[in-house]
């Protein structure tokens, strides 16, 4: 099998959601010299961003997306620490992210929550009804770069703003890049609780993290 | 019908299952399964279908999937389940006549046929909306004196007495509170102190609820929403809303939003989900009715295509095998104040009244933004009543929303949100401004033209 063929059997095992192909083909790669970081980017991330795109455009739904995401996770955990040893691998951008206190509606969280793993960066899921102070304590305990907040309920939308108030409280506003969603969350709120990013979807909520992440390398 | 004791004994001794196999390995495997076995499709040209045996199909499919899948109570991860003869009992127990309201104000509510000759009941309000205090009764009275409108759903409050409400907080009893108090007095005002509502959205945990089962505040022809949660699950919130008002003698209404591209994957898999989570809704909660509310995974609103399809196959599937009470959401992208949300709230009618379900709406913007007012209410029922007026069949109407969605579906993702309540109406008087009674009058007579309805 040529590198090129075992690529796109990667991405192809990762578009399935076939786990076993996923961190078999792994392994193979790291057997005949490819190199791992390689095999994450044109293989798994290729595979990842296919599943988006069709996602996306409806053509594939939530569970294909999700099985795809733990297929890629079981190859990642074969080609990381391989690729990181080699010096290769960067450190990846770390994501907190939960629905907040007082709503238990975590499906368009899990929904950004996959899409950004698909995208490359370190997701800390911690769930549903989450307390802020418990987002805050993980996001330093993982030196996150982001704080992502998402809820359907407008009642549960002022944690939001409790959150980043929370954050200047303990001086720690600026150490993160805070995004926030969910369906009665706006774009205009999101900026007038001083909140850095808002997506009106996974999509968008993906575009804005990467943009967002890219001005703070460049400042 | 399944006590609600009896529900409550099997949270705790139902099947112990994660949560995540339960999405996966029970909803989303078995409603693939189901979508493949009953060859159920997904037409864009056909989003109101004419085949009865698409219909049966997917009530046989969700059937199935009621009694294989039962309901997920998330606090004890233990799954209730339902058989046959139970679930049965309930759709046989289910009302198809409902007396809301009072006195002159009192409407039958009743379970509606395929294209059914009565004229619907029109509940108008901007449900799911957070409406802000200062302007929340005359925007209930715009909604309360369109003499079309014969019951209400309008939104819950985020802020009261310039307080932010949180959820699970004092303050949520105090919303939840006001916004009743605030519906009654709109109610007055405008003449029909007997409207029926649904209401206590402001009630997002069980908190709001236990506050307002007082005739004070929600009498007993009145009704609230209690949600399945995505997809076939619920938890003790939703549980003790319906126990208190099983015991207060209000109705519970099963609020039913599948997520299209969610757990239950696409459209056609939705629909089979909808279908068990009526029948299930009915069996656990003792439903008197219920809200069919298909999510566009992008968009939200309801007159989204695939989910303007889920209206009309579900709404079939249960007037022609277990009738029983349906409003179906009427959430347009646009708000009121836009040309748009004059083609949505029309697509999104015309397909509930000719395939079983009583329009409730227009949740313009999909209650994002207060953006919404009686005018574009009005305009639905005018719809609604023209559909019964001019016997208009499946097919015919089939061939109208289609041409009407062409008006919209691209601009569904970027749509003009259109303006706030008091940039619509002069509040005091509590009618349309000139401006955005001239859109109103422009679009009915387009729309007329166009679909051939006689508005």
């Amino acid at each position: 099998m040529s590198e090129a063929q075992l690529f796109e059997e990667l991405a192809k095992a990762v578009y399935i959601g076939d786990e076993v192909k996923a961190v078999e083909l792994s392994k193979k790669a790291l057997e005949t010299g490819v190199e791992p970081l390689r095999a994450i980017n044109e293989g798994l991330m290729k595979g990842m961003s296919r599943v988006g795109d069709d996602f996306s455009q409806l053509k594939i739904y939530l569970p294909e997306v999700m099985l795809a995401a733990e297929a890629m996770k079981a190859a990642l955990a074969v080609l990381e620490p391989e690729a990181l040893k080699r010096g290769e691998s960067k450190v990846k951008s770390r994501v907190v992210i939960a629905t907040i206190t007082g709503d238990i509606h975590d499906i368009g969280k899990n929904i950004v929550a996959m899409l950004m793993r698909a995208n490359g960066f370190e997701v800390y899921d911690l769930g549903r009804d989450v307390p802020i102070d418990e987002l805050v304590n993980k996001a330093e305990e993982v030196k996150a770069d982001f704080i992502c907040a998402s809820t359907l309920l407008s009642t549960s939308m002022p944690y939001m703003e409790d959150l980043i108030a929370l954050l200047k409280e303990r001086g720690i506003r600026e150490k993160y890049i805070v995004m926030v969603g969910g369906g009665p969350v706006t774009r205009e709120w999101a900026a007038s609780i001083g909140a850095d990013g808002y997506g009106d979807d996974g999509d968008e909520a993906v575009k804005v993290a990467k943009d967002l992440l890219q001005r703070r390398v460049t400042q | 019908m399944t006590s609600i004791w009896e529900v409550i004994d099997r949270t705790e001794t139902g099947t112990y299952m994660e949560e995540t196999d339960f999405d996966l390995k029970v909803v989303a495997k078995k409603c693939k399964e189901l979508v493949k076995e009953y060859d159920i499709r997904y037409d864009p040209k056909q989003i109101i279908t004419s085949d009865d045996s698409l219909a049966d199909d997917v009530f046989e499919a969700g059937l199935r999937l009621a009694l294989e899948s039962g309901i997920y109570c998330i606090d004890t991860k233990r799954v209730v389940k339902f058989d046959e003869y139970e679930i049965k009992e309930g759709i046989i127990s289910a009302p198809r006549r409902l007396l809301i309201g009072e006195n002159k104000d009192s409407r039958i509510l009743y379970a509606r046929g395929v294209e059914d000759e009565r004229n619907p009941i029109i509940c108008g309000g901007q449900a799911g909306a957070a409406i802000p205090e200062e302007w929340y009764l005359p925007m209930a009275i715009s909604y309360m004196k369109e003499p079309l409108v014969d019951m209400i759903n309008n939104g819950g409050l985020a802020v009261v007495e310039g307080r932010k409400v949180r959820t699970k907080t004092p303050l949520e009893i105090q919303a939840t509170r006001r916004e009743l108090s605030m519906l009654r007095e709109a109610a007055r005002r405008a003449g029909r102190p007997g409207i029926s509502f649904i209401a206590a959205e402001s009630s997002v945990s069980a908190m709001g609820d236990l506050a307002i089962a007082s005739e004070r505040y929600m009498r007993r022809t009145d009704s609230h929403l209690v949600a399945l949660l995505n997809e076939l699950k619920t938890d003790f919130d939703r549980i003790s809303k319906v126990v208190n008002f099983y015991e207060y003698g209000a109705h519970n209404v099963t609020l039913v939003d599948p997520i299209i591209g969610g757990y239950a994957g696409g459209p056609e898999g939705v629909a089979v989900c909808f279908v068990a989570s009526f029948l299930l809704g009915r069996a656990m909660y003792g439903s008197d009715f219920h809200v069919c509310h298909p999510i566009h995974f992008r968009y939200m609103s309801t007159s989204a295509p695939e989910c303007m399809w889920n209206l009309n196959v579900v709404g079939q599937a249960m007037a022609r095998n277990a009738p029983c009470i349906i409003m179906g959401d009427v959430w347009t992208s646009a708000g009121a104040g836009s040309e748009m949300v004059f083609y949505e709230t029309a697509a999104n009618t015309i397909t509930n009244v000719v395939t079983g379900s009583h329009p409730l709406g227009v949740s313009a913007t999909n209650g994002k933004y207060p953006h919404a007012t009686g005018l574009e209410t009005r305009f639905m029922a005018e719809i609604a009543h023209a559909v019964v007026r001019s016997r208009l069949t499946r097919k015919s109407a089939n061939s109208i929303v289609v041409d009407l969605v062409k008006r919209y579906a691209d601009r569904q993702g970027k749509p003009d949100v259109g303006k706030p309540f008091p940039e619509l109406y002069d509040a005091a008087k509590v009618i349309p401004k000139p401006e955005w009674n001239a859109t109103y009058l422009k679009m009915k007579k387009e729309i007329a033209e166009m679909t051939g309805l006689k508005l």
